[in-house]
């Protein structure tokens, strides 16, 4: 204790400059976290937080009680395995051909046209697809009719829904994450590849050998900061280009959608607030899990 | 020393990171927290008021002369569901302007937007928003939240601060405002009829000369026509949930319990006690083989489920034929497209005559409320009390400005939409906001070129008249709570693809909806409905 206390006073400026932000998430992140308490009670509008009364782990019934939290915890847990690995294997693959290029005109061009759809919304990319796939007037269903092609109605089948879903996710953070790759790149010195080249390296070689080995890093920590959302899954997507249409459901239903869906109509504070605890849960420990896992075999890239 | 600080420093940073982490996982119920705390620590002193309130009415009732100070000035925070009109503003102005005049005191009037208005309205309660007066209703969740302890208890304030509407409001329209013996609401006071039904383009059925229709055979009879020959029509576009739900409940004749998401169910009006799980039925089968083949056939789209548009904006687009309305609302949806589309016409199909009878609806399908958080639930009763009774106060805030909204007729009692010099949709929309909770039926006017239709149809209505005897039950499903929601999310996942036939094989779909509303609890749910409903029977004395 007696060491902590001189610690800060020799480091003061230090300590100081951490202030602020230990203070903000004292604030904004674990002062509310009280009212997880919410999970296990009761709700009613006089007794408030902590009047109402304990009901235990009975608002976690309905989770369980429907029998869907397998699958939904399943789908939740691939889809973002694929949303992660397939985006960030894609925007390295995109950021080192960028690096790559020589000409600065159609490489300024390119990345500015692939960021483009990190600024569109989700309820735009939702009328797109709506328009994409509609059976009546769709973009897809024409062309196929017009090559030749049997009919055949998305709405109808759950198949394409996971390949478009991903589609759409990696399509929208594509140039975003192109953008964080690229900066890494460019923070590379050039002396490794002159030395590279000296010692005749050919591009490929120099990929392979130097900016691939420099950028795990960099991969690895993106990688772990968005398992920490695992669970949250991406409720804007699934929820605008799915809505609630029930047929879909076998194959696009995330923990996010089924917890709107059930209390949308029968809202109950208590019962929001134990799926939203089941989720940060589940989302905690999976980030303990694979943080271990690292600090196992690389313990320079782990979190903590 | 160097050695120590780096382990410092190095213990802060996954320390903050850890921070960061947490606060991405505990997002979801951290909103909730902060929200709920707020009303938490809101409800204090709002807890304290309606007592206190209670005790000065009482005071005040007991010397009768003494009238409600009006001295302070307050700003009243109003809430009603639904959308404004591009020229609310300008009506509040106007309107305020006299309230400060006669109770010093003005409004400022909120909407939710229909586009999900449950949610919304939902959190507005739960947030603890100071709120000094809100629509409310049986479709709702009215019942719940009064249980809950939503709402303020207004049964000492009513005489004293709403003598008026107290006066006129009949004792049995109270009495479904009722819940555990204290009035929360304030219930509209406009006897109709509200049953189910469908518009459709009448000219298109002259024109290709289809059958009438009254019933299923002659309403696909009219589909398949329309479907045929008008090419690019879809008979019921856009989202064609509604069309279809209402088909089926009304044309068996199945009572559900507990809104839309419930598939418990009286079999019929003359069997109340027959109270079944309506997705285990035979008719069910029978409704949901049909309606994979109007499915087939191309009634609606198959992505229907995934759409937002209305059907009756597409009937005006000129790509649809039929649209679910209730009788007043087709009324008004007629009469509106009378105006912006002269060369069509429609026609209306009420699903009572599937049954011949209809029901009247229940008072406090439509009605006002103050929730806890209120800080001047007097001053909002007085200004509710003005705006029920005091006509003009009533039209401007219902119809909007007279001459620019609407042109009053002789009687007094007619408006003329649009008013005199005034075209359709370049410089005048109906002023239609949600007025329905403060309806008081003698200030309220009829319109002038309103669809001839509605008479008869209230006429026929009347004739036909059975007592309401589901609505008013009011049944709390708080001990089985967890299974409604289970069953409302298998519901929406296998009974509404299933119900507009949007599945490959029915047969098997139904069976996998039954195995998992079983597994849902749904059982649970009908031994708890018989009971409550039972002894709702048993004490009005309905066999």
């Amino acid at each position: 204790m007696i060491g902590f206390f001189r610690e800060v006073a020799r480091n003061r400026v230090l300590f100081l400059m951490i202030a602020p932000a230990l203070l903000f998430f004292a604030l904004f992140s674990y002062i509310p976290m009280v009212g997880v308490y919410y999970a296990f009670t009761n709700y009613s509008f006089d007794g408030g937080l902590f009047g109402s009364p304990f009901v235990g782990f009975d608002n976690f019934k309905f989770l369980v009680s429907s029998g869907e939290l397998v699958t939904l915890t399943r789908n939740t847990i691939l889809y973002n395995i694929v949303f992660i690995l397939l985006s960030n294997f894609l925007q390295l693959v995109c950021a080192i051909f960028l690096a790559e290029l020589p000409g600065r005109w159609f490489k300024k061009t390119s990345q500015s046209v692939m960021f483009l759809p990190f600024f569109i919304s989700f309820v735009l990319v939702g009328a797109f697809v709506l328009n994409l796939f509609s059976s009546q007037n769709g973009l897809v269903p024409s062309l196929m009719a017009q090559l030749g092609l049997p009919h055949y109605d998305f709405y109808m089948h759950t198949a394409p829904w996971k390949y478009i879903i991903v589609f759409f996710h990696v399509w929208k953070g594509l140039g975003y994450g192109t953008v964080i790759y690229l900066a890494a790149i460019m923070g590379f010195s050039e002396e490794y590849y002159e030395a590279a080249k000296i010692d005749g390296a050919n591009i490929f070689q120099r990929v392979r050998s130097i900016t691939i080995p420099m950028l795990v890093p960099t991969f690895i920590l993106l990688i772990l900061l968005s398992l920490g959302g695992i669970l949250k899954g991406q409720f804007d997507l699934f929820y605008q280009i799915v809505g609630q249409n029930g047929s879909l459901f076998n194959s696009t239903d995330i923990i996010d959608t089924y917890v709107y869906r059930s209390l949308a109509v029968n809202f109950d504070i208590g019962m929001g607030t134990a799926a939203g605890l089941y989720q940060s849960l589940f989302g905690m420990l999976l980030v303990l899990c694979v943080n271990y896992i690292i600090r196992k075999t690389r313990e320079d890239y782990a979190l903590f | 020393m160097l050695h120590k600080r780096l382990k410092w420093t190095s213990a802060a940073v996954p320390l903050t990171l850890s921070a960061a982490l947490l606060a991405a996982c505990g997002g979801n119920s951290n909103n909730g927290g902060a929200s709920a705390s707020a009303s938490a620590s809101a409800s204090t002193p709002a807890a304290g008021s309606p007592a206190a309130s209670g005790a000065s009415a009482g005071a005040s009732a007991a010397d009768t002369a003494a009238k409600p100070d009006t001295s302070k000035k307050v700003q009243l925070n109003w809430y009603v569901l639904g959308d404004a009109h591009a020229d609310t503003p300008k009506v509040m102005d106007e309107w305020n302007k006299m309230l400060e005049k006669d109770l010093n005191a003005t409004v400022k009037l909120n909407f939710t937007s229909w586009n999900d208005w449950q949610s919304k309205y939902n959190l507005l309660l739960a947030s603890g928003e100071k709120i000094d007066m809100v629509f409310a209703s049986s479709w709702a969740n009215y019942y719940k939240y009064a249980k809950q302890g939503a709402f303020m208890d207004l049964t000492g304030l009513l005489p004293t601060y709403a003598p008026q509407t107290w006066k006129e409001v009949p004792q049995e329209d109270w009495d479904t405002a009722t819940v555990g013996g204290k009035i929360y609401a304030v219930p509209n006071t406009n006897p109709e009829y509200t049953p189910n039904g469908l518009v459709y383009r009448e000219d298109w059925r002259e024109e290709l000369n289809l059958p009438e229709i009254k019933d299923l055979d002659s309403l696909e009879a009219y589909m398949d026509g329309v479907k045929k020959n008008k090419k690019g029509v879809t008979p019921i576009g856009g989202k064609a949930w509604n069309e279809v739900y209402t088909l089926f409940t009304d044309y068996y004749d199945f009572k559900v319990y507990g809104g839309e998401g419930s598939v418990i169910a009286s079999s019929s009006y003359d069997n109340p006690r027959d109270i079944v799980e309506y997705p285990f039925t035979p008719q069910f089968e029978e409704f949901v083989k049909r309606m994979k083949t109007w499915a087939d056939k191309g009634f609606w789209a198959s992505n229907t489920l995934s759409q937002q548009t209305e059907a009756g904006d597409l009937i005006k687009a000129g790509t649809g034929a039929i649209y679910w309305r209730n009788a007043p609302g087709a009324g008004g949806f007629i009469t509106d497209v009378s105006k912006t589309n002269p060369d069509y016409k429609l026609a209306y199909f009420p699903f009572t005559r599937f049954h011949n009878y209809a029901i009247p609806t229940l008072p406090m399908a439509n009605a006002m409320a103050i929730p806890k958080s209120s800080q001047n639930p007097e001053r909002s009763l007085m200004v509710l009390d003005k705006l029920r009774n005091d006509p003009t106060y009533f039209r401007l805030m219902t119809y909007g400005i007279e001459g620019t909204h609407y042109s009053l007729e002789a009687d007094g009692k007619t408006m003329d939409t649009p008013p005199a010099g005034m075209t359709v949709s370049k410089d005048w929309k109906p002023y239609d906001i949600t007025s329905w909770g403060w309806r008081y039926q003698p200030n309220m006017l009829q319109t002038k070129g309103g669809w001839d239709g509605m008479d008869a149809l209230n006429k026929e209505f009347a004739a036909e008249s059975k007592p309401n005897i589901f609505d008013p039950i009011t049944m709390d499903y708080e001990p089985v709570k967890s299974q409604v929601a289970a069953v409302n999310q298998v519901f929406k996942q296998y009974g509404q693809p299933l119900m507009m036939g949007l599945v490959p094989d029915p047969e098997k779909a139904l069976e996998t909806y039954r195995s998992k509303l079983k597994a849902a609890g749904v059982d649970k749910i009908l031994d708890y409905v018989k009971e409550q409903a039972n002894a709702y029977f048993d004490e009005k004395g309905i066999k």
